[in-house]
This record gives C-alpha cells, sequence and structure tokens, in this order.
C-alpha cells in the first residue's frame, strides 16, 4: 500500500497555517530564570524542566514514503550540582535500517548569568557522539558546555523514523519538577491513532480538524520509453491537530513496595489503530482488548506456531502413556518443558526460532516454551489457551495496545477452574506464577481468536507456619528447636532464593539475620519435590535475647521470628502498596521457663484488624506450670492495598510489632 | 547387509558431528575441587607473544565447567576492542555432563556491544561476549579467542585465581618476548598456592599452577590483590596507542608521560591566565592560592568521561576544557594544574588507584598502572592532594578514596612514588553532643548535634551522602540511622558543612512515641539512644583469611537525659569498660539528681591488620559492644 501511494503522491508541500501563538520559544531565556536560586514549589529539586514541548508531523519523500518527524524543544534550569546530570543527554533510535531512523540536535545553548549579562555558550560537534549500543539500537548523546550551577540549558532535537505503528511516548511527569509540558500531534485523515493516558494528573486537551492543502507532482512512468508525464496535482486531506499540556507537575519520588513507579507517571502513548489510504479499505489495528488479542495471534510468530504439534509427537505420545486424569497429565507435561526446555531469559510474545527449535535445541524465549507447553496440553486433549500478560517491569497493562503485553503463559481450564502456568520459572507450580508475572490482568486467547479476560493477581492466602519450642536457662542462654514450612508463594520465593545458595552461607546469613543465633542440625525437606511445601528444619542456641537485670528476666516470645522495624516508615504514601500475593503466617511457640523462676507477666493477648479485610493480627499468650504457649497469627488478605488505605496499614504493622516486642517478665522465686 | 551399512555410516557421522570429548566429562573433576565452587577451570592457558615493541598477540584457551547457576561468569567469554585491538579470532563450544558437544558458538553469535558504563558518556571499546543459556548444569564450556594488539603498554596481568568460589584443575601462563624490549616481571601471593615457574629465560616465561580450591569470601578480608596470586609484567620499551616509549625507572617512566602523553595539552589563553591573576589578586602564599583556583575549578567544572583512541590516555586540551567547562579525571586534573601554573603554584599530575579498598602503584615494579588521577601540589616538605573530578570535597580532601596508599607523582623532570595522606585512627570522629527527655507515658524527644571529621567526614557530606540527599531519601536514612527508636519522627534536620576545617554537624532534633515500653507500673527503655553500633560483624566459620580494619575510628557521646517525674530509678546499666588490641569502648551514666542523668559513650577502634584466628575476638568484642549499648534503665512508677 505504501508504493501505491508514492506513486499518487509524489511530492509534498506543506502548508500551515499556524495561528497559534508560542508561549515558550528557545532562545527567549530571562534574566529572571537565570537568576533563580531554587525552584518556587520544591526547592529540593537539583534541576527543573522549565518547559518542554513536542510535536509530531508526518512528512513525506519520494524515497522514504511516510514518516513521522517528533521535534522536541526543551528548557532545562540546573539549581543544583547534582542536577548536573541532565546537562547529558540520550536518545535512543532504532539501527533496523528499513526504518531509516535518524536523530539531529539542534539549538543546543547554555545560558549563565555573568556579572548581569546573558552569556551563551554554543554546543559544538565535539560535545556530540553517537554509539552503537547493539545490534538493534543506537544513541545519540550530547553533553552541553559551561554548565554551573544556575545554569539554564536549551536544546531541540528532532527525530525522523518510518516507523509509524506508534509514535514514541510522551512522559509529562519526571524525577524533576516540571513546569509546563506540551505535546501536539498532526496526524494526517490516513491514520488514525488511538492514544492513552497513565497517571493521575489531568491534562489539558485540545483537538482541532483542519483542512490542508498539499501540492505535488504526479509522475506517469511510461513503459514505450517517452519521457515520464509530469502533472502538477493537489490534495485535499484533513489534519487532526491534538494537543496536550500541563503545567507544574511535582518530581516522581520512588516509594517501597511499588510494583513499577512508570505506572503512576503521566504519560502518553499513541498507537496505529486504522490506516485508511484513498482507494483502499481501510486496514484495522488495535482498537480494543478483542482485536489487539487477534493481530497478535495472527502474526506469524504466534498463532501458527501454536498449532504446530509434529516436532513434539512421540515424545509426548510416550510420556503420557498410562496417564489419564487431566490433573496428572497437566502436571506431566508442565514438568517435562520445565525440565526439557531453558528459558534463555528473553521475555516477548513472538517465537524467536521458533517452537521447534527451541525443542531441539532445549532452550527458548519465553513464548517458545509457554506456547509449545499449550500446544503439548492441546493435543493432550486438554483446553489450553495462551494468556497475553505484561511483565512487572513492562507496567501495568492499562490500555489495549499491542505493546501493553510483553509476554505469554499458559493456562488450563479444568471443571475445578482456570490453571495457570509458566514454564519458565523451574520452582513455579500450576497457578503459582513467578513474581514477574503478577501484574493485574491478562488476556486468555481461544483457538477461534476471541479473548477474554484472566484475574493474576493470587486469591488464595500462602502460608507460612513456625513451630519453635525452646528452654530459657537460668544463665540467660536459651536452647530450642524449630520447625517451618512454606507453602505455595511462600514456599516459590524460599525456593528461588535459597536453593542455590551454598549450604554454609546459607546458614551464615540465617544464623546472623536471626540475631546471631547458632544454628546446628539443620535439615530440610521437600526442597524439590513442588507438590509439597519445603520445610527447615533447625536447633539453636540464642545467648542474645535474654535480658536479666536484678532477679527478673525479661523476653519476648517469638525471639528473632518477631518483626523488629514497621516496614512503613513515610508519613505520607502516593502510591499503592504492592505485596504480590496474599499471604498469612501463623507461628506457635512453646517456652520452657528456668527451674527457681515462676511467670510475673505477660503481654496481653490481642486481636486486631484492619477493618475492610486487608489484615489482620491475633496474639494469644498463656502459662500454666513452667510452660508458657503463644499463638500468633498474622493475614495480609490482599496482594494490592490502595494508598489511601496507608495510614492503616502503617498503623496496623506498628500494633503488630509493638505487641510481638512486648516482654514476658519471670521472677525469681 | 545394506541396514548394516547404513546405520554404520550413521554412526560414523553422529560421533564427527558430536564428537565426545571424554576428558570433559565432569565425573572426571576431583572432590576437593568442587568444594564450595560454583565453576572450575579445568584449564586456563594463555600464550602471550611479545614479537616487537609495537605488536602483542595474546592467545588464550579456556576450559571452564559450570557447576550451577553462579558459575557463569566464571567462563569468561568476553573480549574488548577497539580500532588498535583486533579480535583475530573467537569462538565457544559447549559439552554435556559427559563430554558430549551440545552447541558451537561462532563469533558472529556473540553478542557484540559497546562499553558505554554509567560513568562514561562516550567510549570507542567495544565488547563481544558469549550470551549463552545453559540447558543444564554442570556443562563445560571451551573458549578460545586470539587477540592482537600494537598497544604493548599493557602486558596483561596473569591471575590463575580470578575469583572467589572458583577452583582451578590447570592454568598455564607462555609469554615470549624478544631479548632486546626489557621484559620483567614480579609475582605476587604465590605462597599458599602450587605455583611452578617452569621457563625463565631471556626470551621466554612459563608458569604452571594446579589443583588451587576454591575460596570463600569473607567479611572483612584484604583487598583481593592482597591475597590471590598474581604476575605482573611489563615492558622497557612499549607502545600506548600509537605512541612509542621506553622507562625503566619510575623516574624515567614520568619523564615520558610528561614529555610524550601531557606535552601540549596545557596551553591556556592569555585571557584566563588574566582572570587567573585576577583570582588570586595580591595573595602570596602559594596553598591560599591554590585554595582560590581549586574553588574556581570546583564551581566551573563538571565530571563527564569521554574516551577515544589515545583520548583515553592522553588528556583533553586544557583550552578546551576551559571552553567546555567539564572533562574527565585527567582533563579536570591538567586543567586545574595550567590555572594553577598560570598564577606561578608548581603542582603535579599523579596516577594512582582510586578505590575505597586501597591499592598501591607497585613501587618497585615499573609498568602501566592505576585506575585514576588526581593532582599533587608541594607543601614545603610535604604534599597536597586535590581531587580535581569532585564539586564538592574540601580543598586536600582524601579519605576514603585516595588516601593511604602510593601514587606515582609526574613531574617534569621525572616521576616519583610518594605515599598520600593516612587519616588517622582519632581522626576520623564523630563527636555528640545532645540531650533527651522521656515523657510520663513513654514518648521520647531529643536534640542533638553530631560533629563528624575525617573519614566520617566523607561518609556524610558530598555526592551520594546524606547532605545530599532528597527529603524522602533523607526521612528513610534517619529512620535506618536511629533504627534502634521505633517510631522515630523527624522533626528538624539541619546541616552545617565546614569546608575550610572540613568538619560536618547535623543538628537533629527527634521524638518518638512508646520509647519507653511501659507495663506493670515500671519503663523500660535503652539509656542510649543516638549512637548504637550498627557494625555487623557476621559469624564466619572457620574463617581461613586474615582480617583487616582499613580505616579506624573515633566516637564519642556525651548525653543529658531527663527521666519523667512520677518515676523512681530501679535499675540503672553499670559503667563499662573494654580494652582490647582491636580499640577501645567505655560507658558511664552520672546521677546528677533523681530525674537527671548524663550518659556518656567513647568507641575507639584502630586500623589494623590481623590473623584469621582472631576475628572471633573481634567479633565478640563488637557483640560485647553491641550489648552494652542496649543496656536497659527500669523506672518504677510512685504510687
Amino acid at each position: 500500500m505504501k508504493t501505491y501511494f508514492k506513486a499518487l503522491v509524489l511530492f509534498f508541500a506543506f502548508f500551515y497555517s499556524n495561528s497559534n501563538a508560542q508561549e515558550f520559544k528557545l532562545g527567549k531565556v530571562s534574566i529572571a530564570e537565570l537568576e533563580e536560586k531554587e525552584h518556587p514549589k520544591d526547592p529540593s529539586a537539583a534541576a527543573a524542566i522549565l518547559f518542554k514541548k513536542g510535536e509530531v508531523k508526518f512528512e513525506y519523500t519520494s524515497e522514504y514514503g511516510f514518516q513521522v518527524v517528533t521535534k522536541v524543544q526543551t528548557r532545562i534550569k540546573i539549581y543544583k550540582k547534582e542536577g548536573y546530570d541532565l546537562a547529558n543527554q540520550s536518545v535512543p533510535y532504532h539501527l533496523e535500517s528499513s526504518l531509516n531512523e535518524k536523530i539531529a540536535f539542534s539549538d543546543a545553548i547554555t545560558y549563565n548569568l555573568v556579572s548581569g549579562k546573558i552569556e551563551k555558550t554554543k554546543l559544538k560537534s565535539d560535545g556530540e557522539f553517537v554509539e552503537k549500543v547493539n545490534k538493534y539500537w543506537g544513541r545519540k548523546k550530547i553533553t552541553m558546555p559551561n554548565v554551573k550551577e544556575g545554569s539554564v540549558i536549551e536544546f531541540e532535537y528532532t527525530i525522523k523514523t518510518g516507523l509509524i505503528g506508534s509514535l514514541r511516548d510522551w512522559d509529562f511527569q519526571l524525577s524533576i519538577p516540571v513546569n509546563y509540558s506540551e505535546y501536539t500531534t498532526y496526524v494526517p485523515e490516513y491514520y488514525t491513532y488511538k492514544s492513552n493516558q497513565t497517571g493521575g494528573i489531568v491534562l489539558k486537551t485540545t483537538i482541532e480538524k483542519n483542512s490542508r492543502k498539499v501540492n505535488y507532482v504526479y509522475v506517469q512512468d511510461n513503459k514505450d520509453g517517452t519521457p515520464p508525464a509530469r502533472s502538477n496535482e493537489e490534495l485535499n486531506f484533513i489534519e487532526t491537530k491534538t494537543s496536550y499540556s500541563v503545567k507544574d507537575l511535582p518530581a516522581i519520588k520512588e516509594e517501597a513496595f511499588v510494583n513499577n513507579i512508570h505506572n503512576y507517571t503521566t504519560s502518553i502513548s499513541n498507537e496505529l489503530s486504522v490506516v485508511n489510504y484513498p482507494n483502499t479499505p481501510p486496514k484495522y489495528y488495535s482498537t480494543d482488548w478483542e482485536s489487539v488479542v487477534k493481530t497478535i495471534y495472527d502474526f506469524d510468530d504466534f498463532g501458527p506456531e501454536l498449532n504446530k504439534t509434529g516436532y513434539f509427537e512421540a515424545d509426548v505420545d510416550k510420556l503420557l502413556t498410562g496417564i489419564n486424569t487431566s490433573n496428572e497429565r497437566i502436571e506431566a507435561l508442565f514438568n517435562y518443558v520445565k525440565s526439557n526446555v531453558k528459558w534463555d531469559d528473553y521475555k516477548g510474545y513472538s517465537c524467536n526460532e521458533g517452537v521447534k527449535n527451541a525443542y531441539k535445541n532445549k532452550t527458548g524465549n519465553c513464548a517458545e516454551i509457554n506456547l509449545m507447553l499449550t500446544a503439548m496440553m492441546r493435543y493432550a486433549g486438554l483446553n489450553a489457551n495462551p494468556v497475553l500478560i505484561s511483565t512487572r517491569d513492562n507496567g501495568i497493562a492499562f490500555f489495549p495496545n499491542r505493546t501493553a503485553f510483553n509476554y505469554v503463559i499458559a493456562a488450563v481450564e479444568t471443571p475445578e477452574g482456570m490453571i495457570l502456568l509458566d514454564a519458565t520459572e523451574k520452582y513455579s507450580k500450576p497457578n503459582i506464577l513467578p513474581l514477574r508475572d503478577l501484574n493485574w490482568f491478562g488476556r486468555l486467547i481461544r483457538k477461534d481468536g476471541t479473548s477474554t479476560e484472566i484475574n493474576l493477581m493470587p486469591k488464595t492466602l500462602s502460608r507460612k507456619v513456625v513451630n519453635m519450642g525452646f528452654a530459657i536457662k537460668s544463665d540467660g542462654s536459651i536452647e530450642g528447636k524449630t520447625r517451618s514450612q512454606y507453602v505455595d508463594y511462600e514456599a516459590l520465593d524460599f525456593r528461588i532464593q535459597h536453593l542455590l545458595t551454598n549450604k554454609d552461607t546459607y546458614l551464615e546469613e540465617l544464623e546472623n539475620k536471626n540475631n546471631k543465633i547458632e544454628i546446628s542440625d539443620y535439615a530440610r525437606e521437600n526442597d524439590l519435590d513442588l507438590s509439597k511445601p519445603i520445610s527447615e528444619i533447625f536447633s539453636f542456641k540464642d545467648t542474645k535475647s535474654v535480658e536479666i537485670i536484678n532477679d527478673k528476666i525479661y523476653i519476648s516470645p517469638l525471639l528473632f521470628l518477631a518483626y523488629k522495624e514497621n516496614p512503613f516508615k513515610q508519613e505520607v504514601r502516593e502510591y499503592p502498596v504492592d505485596f504480590g500475593y496474599p499471604s498469612v503466617e501463623k507461628i506457635n511457640v512453646s517456652i520452657e521457663i528456668p527451674e527457681g523462676y515462676v511467670v510475673e507477666s505477660l503481654p496481653a493477648p490481642i486481636n486486631i484488624a484492619t477493618g475492610e479485610n486487608v489484615g489482620s493480627f491475633v496474639f494469644n499468650i498463656a502459662s500454666s506450670a513452667n510452660k508458657i504457649q503463644t499463638v500468633v497469627t498474622s493475614t495480609i488478605n490482599e496482594a494490592i492495598v490502595p494508598s489511601d488505605f496507608y495510614p492503616v496499614l502503617k498503623g496496623f504493622y506498628q500494633q503488630m510489632i509493638d505487641k510481638q516486642n512486648e516482654k514476658i517478665v519471670l521472677k525469681k522465686i | 547387509m545394506k541396514f548394516l551399512l547404513s546405520s554404520l555410516i550413521a554412526f560414523l557421522f553422529a560421533t564427527t558431528i558430536f564428537a565426545q570429548k571424554t576428558e570433559y566429562s565432569t565425573l572426571l573433576i576431583p572432590d576437593s575441587l568442587k568444594q564450595n565452587a560454583n565453576a572450575v577451570v579445568r584449564l586456563s592457558q594463555i600464550d602471550i607473544v611479545i614479537s616487537s615493541q609495537r605488536s602483542m598477540n595474546v592467545k588464550e584457551k579456556r576450559i571452564v565447567t559450570v557447576l550451577n547457576e553462579k558459575g557463569e561468569r566464571a567462563i569468561g567469554a568476553s573480549e574488548n576492542y577497539d580500532k588498535r585491538r583486533n579480535i583475530s579470532s573467537i569462538q565457544a563450544t559447549v559439552y554435556d555432563n559427559f563430554g558430549n558437544e551440545i552447541k558451537k558458538i561462532k563469533r558472529k553469535d556473540f553478542k557484540d556491544q559497546s562499553c558505554v558504563d554509567g560513568g562514561t558518556l562516550f567510549s570507542d571499546g567495544r565488547v563481544v561476549y558469549l550470551d549463552y543459556t545453559p540447558i543444564q548444569y554442570p556443562y563445560t564450556v571451551v573458549y578460545e579467542c586470539e587477540v592482537e594488539t600494537s598497544t604493548t603498554a599493557f602486558v596483561p596481568s596473569w591471575f590463575p585465581l580470578s575469583n572467589y568460589y572458583l577452583s582451578i584443575e590447570k592454568s598455564v601462563l607462555n609469554v615470549t618476548y624478544p631479548e632486546n624490549l626489557g621484559f620483567r616481571k614480579r609475582e605476587f601471593n604465590f605462597s599458599n598456592f602450587k605455583i611452578t615457574k617452569t621457563v625463565d629465560t631471556s626470551t621466554q616465561l612459563s608458569y604452571v599452577a594446579t589443583s588451587i580450591t576454591a575460596q570463600k569470601y569473607e567479611d572483612y578480608s584484604p583487598g583481593f590483590v592482597d591475597l590471590f596470586p598474581k604476575v605482573m609484567m611489563g615492558l622497557e620499551f612499549f607502545n600506548l596507542e600509537g605512541v612509542d616509549g621506553n622507562a625503566k625507572t619510575w623516574e624515567e617512566f614520568g619523564k615520558w608521560w610528561s614529555d610524550k602523553i601531557l606535552v601540549g595539552t596545557d596551553e591556556l589563553s592569555e585571557e584566563t591566565r588574566a582572570k587567573m591573576k585576577a583570582l588570586v589578586g595580591d595573595e602570596k602564599d602559594p596553598i591560599k592560592k591554590a585554595k582560590i583556583i581549586y574553588k574556581y575549578v570546583q564551581e566551573k567544572s563538571r565530571y563527564v568521561a569521554i574516551s577515544e583512541g589515545i583520548g583515553g590516555w592522553k588528556p583533553m586540551l586544557v583550552k578546551d576544557v576551559d571552553r567546555l567547562g567539564y572533562g574527565d579525571c585527567k582533563a579536570l586534573s591538567n586543567y586545574t594544574k595550567s590555572l594553577l601554573n598560570a598564577v606561578d603554584v608548581p603542582s603535579y599530575y599523579t596516577k594512582l588507584y582510586g578505590s575505597r579498598d586501597k591499592q598501591n602503584i607497585e613501587s618497585d615494579f615499573v609498568s602501566q598502572q592505576g585506575n585514576h588521577i588526581i593532582l599533587t601540589i608541594p607543601n614545603g616538605k610535604d604534599y597536597i592532594f586535590l581531587e580535581c573530578t569532585s564539586q564538592d570535597d574540601p580543598f586536600g580532601y582524601q579519605a576514603n578514596f585516595t588516601d593511604d596508599r602510593d601514587v606515582l607523582v609526574v613531574k617534569p623532570e621525572g616521576g616519583v612514588i610518594v605515599r598520600t595522606k593516612n587519616y588517622e585512627n582519632k581522626d576520623n570522629s564523630q563527636i555528640s553532643k545532645g540531650n533527651y527527655s522521656i515523657a510520663e507515658n513513654g514518648d521520647f524527644s531529643g536534640k542533638i548535634a553530631m560533629v563528624s571529621e575525617g573519614s566520617q567526614y566523607g561518609q556524610k557530606s558530598g555526592v551520594g551522602s546524606v547532605e545530599k540527599m532528597q527529603p524522602q531519601e533523607k526521612e528513610a536514612y534517619y529512620k535506618r540511622f536511629w533504627g534502634n527508636i521505633n517510631n522515630l519522627k523527624i522533626d528538624k534536620i539541619t546541616f552545617l558543612n565546614d569546608k575550610e576545617k572540613v568538619s560536618f554537624t547535623e543538628n537533629a532534633e527527634i521524638s518518638a512515641v512508646n520509647y519507653g515500653a511501659i507495663s506493670n507500673n515500671k519503663m523500660i527503655f535503652a539509656v542510649d539512644a543516638f549512637n548504637q553500633n550498627s557494625e555487623v560483624v557476621k559469624r564466619i566459620r572457620n574463617r581461613k583469611n586474615p582480617f583487616e580494619i582499613q580505616r579506624g575510628y573515633y566516637d564519642n557521646d556525651e548525653i543529658a537525659i531527663a527521666l519523667p517525674t512520677g518515676f523512681s530509678i530501679e535499675s540503672i546499666p553499670n559503667n563499662f569498660e573494654l580494652n582490647t588490641k582491636f580499640g577501645e569502648y567505655k560507658t558511664e551514666i552520672i546521677k546528677v539528681d533523681n530525674t537527671n542523668l548524663i550518659y556518656k559513650r567513647s568507641i575507639f577502634i584502630k586500623k589494623g591488620l590481623y590473623k584469621n584466628t582472631e576475628y572471633d575476638d573481634y567479633r565478640l568484642f563488637m557483640e560485647q559492644i553491641s550489648r552494652n549499648d542496649n543496656a536497659k534503665i527500669i523506672l518504677t512508677k510512685n504510687l
């Protein structure tokens, strides 16, 4: 279709009626901007974007057809030395030759105030660098000259590309304050983009449609060898101008327990949804989840790969001989793929070398592995389908577009419900996915290309159960035994984190983490039998948990198992708290007190809850004769807790921690 | 008959395609080499052929069995190249557990990437590396590579043991060189390892190391370079990125560096010279003049590293730094040197290893050494060293990065080795004065001024430290710093950075609810609220390495404590004192009256290198300190 259009429109001349007076222009740096000592709204800011303007236009050349031209102008104020990083700018670009992507910097100038006068230093070629990062990506870099505290820097860059499937994302919000940001697209009627906004800040948006007249020379090649015929033509079409702007955006700040900060950043992305050239039927791309999924499904590296079965049939037939129930078949195939094809750490929903090669070479990307698994399960008569997802580092798939997803897993529908599988992680189990997969929603694709939404967040509580028994000696030392059992996600976490660690190193870590106890008789159960919870059992000696003051012994019943500090330290919270999965921890402690001592006081039992069924904490304690029994249950029922619930959550943790650290007092008789 | 023939052909075919190299079978590895090892180097053979002053060829063959995921780095299949360094061949073959070939990886299947990292803006260096996804453990990689270069200034050092958790079956080094280039070598840390020198003639050198068992990493170990064996090599007649050179002594080396590399880079415009003269005005004292110039450089410049060809060694032109206001350590040091020269203050370009771990330029082995450049100013018989890449460091401040080590000072008349400033134990101090009060409900409210000097100054001020943190990070920092106080609230923090005195003061006002835990008419809390020992000294089973405290320090606290009214003291911690070879610790509580106490605490840790067996004593010393820091006071409510 590009060639057809190229023949029709060989030469374009654009006439813009640009009456909109610009408020922000490069080159007009004021003395006031240079004199400013700190950001008026955020004095801690090391630098700020005074303005940033982006403009996306479509250009046509006879050589390349339509190209997208993105022009970005930026003015930055540097307040402090920590802001010097902003003087180094880097823009990545595709090296793929068919895209013919090019970047040029211009008007890069540093402004300083020197004895009341504005001094300009221009960027010369010695401050520009081009770097080939790898096979796919290059980077153009600049480093601004003469930058000091107080400098204002300005630069413009233009990216020209043949890539029209999606426009570059525009981030309004950055790690420094942004005073003004504006982003405008001019899209000819032949293209329709779907734009999506993330982040909670409201942008001022205007849309206008202008007619554009384009003059071009139409060249008719004559096949009989006579010179080509030229004629001047005129094309009229409508162009949509969409403009977004916003003032005074605060800097983005990182927080603990955040899934991916980019999910909460205000930005705009644009993805091509319709191409409608003259005299051609419109071609639709993504507009809703259904069509996004359909588009992906129709990719050569997706759907067709799913339908191949010949390469594994013989092996799978052999494997499944005598295995008849669905659940056993799922388990067998899942383990077979996990143990036979290793993940090469590449994400993506399209196959790289194809399922056949992956199977043969015993290594593949996530699409190859999980599509292969899906195909095997279908072959085995199971109702299996692939599920497109976005991993945590890719951000939440908020909007229907092809780039929203970056990964694929497998699902089987059984009478007992949906089972999700990801064979890239060797310690994963059916419905226990690696943490990277737990990112809100995925889309399940059926054989006919239709799709439905799948909730990826775990709903069942992952359990950790600890049974501990110890005796306090009259010299204040403690000897005891503990058995901890980890179930579901707790087991997955434990296996991923610790099974690879050398035993000695692990024990040293464990001793040092747990108030420097001395561990002996350490053993693990079911470390590699994924069908069972993993357990660890050890004996310990602890000389540091007991305090003897005068004739009294002070001790917290949970010893080293108690949380020492609140993980939530900040006063305010901007983003939701992401625990990954809901969990419950149950600790049973049985304490034997030394001879000659009696219980003077015990911490009072409590039973607290956060409300809205987010979390609960039950602490029970009782003594009889020379024994004290403690049972503590801490539950978090939600994987994700909204930020407005933060104060409650923080308070809940504090109460929990305070209670865990309260002391039992024993008295000498 | 036909059938038999075809199966025979198939068999032959199979053996030629998937050759089985039984010598690569992992079953042959002795158990002793598997202990604590993530990977085993079955063979490492490095053949270095120096054919002339301008030509060196390095051939490497490495056969590595990777036992688990963590051993993958040991394959070491990665090679740098640039315009003067050419990879003439590189390939790898992977074998399974039994020595059956799984995969062959050719040059085009290696990844090829630019070498730019976080600290460098641009470099023309590139790296080729193997990106292989293992399909099983253990597996064996045979890696072969050949590199040609005209730069002979860097004859690669030989590290038979290159990492922790790695064992070596056999490692061979062969070097050949013409007689007339002045080849020399130096051996380090051979004593605890099986290394034999097999050839040592005027044109050839060979070593073989065998059966080196895997070493475990242990905290507080001296640097890698002080523990593991190494052979350093160098030429008297060498070539550096196209420039010939020769040096037998550090003096000659310095002279060459000055004449061939630095020459012509230091030209400064008349305008800037005049500006510098105006800046120092009538000041006569060279050090005071240097301070003025250093301040000027700090305000004007920033650190940007650009590495292209000889530019990787030669500083950018001074007049470019003057115009652009940026440069790397070489450029900024050289620039400062020119500015100082304009006001008649002599200074010298200085090569060294910049790192927290102290590493010397080998004073009796002349070769290309060092990874950083600073500037040295003579000060009577002494020297002052300037870090020119920092926009924050006080004049002459060196702790934690360039202190207490041998460096090469490049004087125009020749190079000399000089020791940089040692930050002595007691100079690295934190002196605190403050007070706190406990309310009847156990709430805490306190005020403190902490003054840090010496190496402790560097931990508080400058890039990456609390001084430069954003409010949120700062809050998190103090909540960690005073992690012993639950529910901590920072009410106010102000800083005073006195660069002249090199002292950093933190003034803090903090509060916390429930610091005193109340139960049954008693209140319990730790007396030492502000400075609990946080040094974690891990238990290490069967420590092998000596341990080192690289920098000593000294903390002294004096805190006035106001107890709540309506309570009387039931018990108070005893005064406590420890004196060991590692240092001293002392706490004292003075009862002023019924509700007022003064708490005094001092801790002094000495720099030192100790035997492995002394580690546990140090750990126990630190534990006693932690325990005493946590000593509690008990109050009883007056009824």
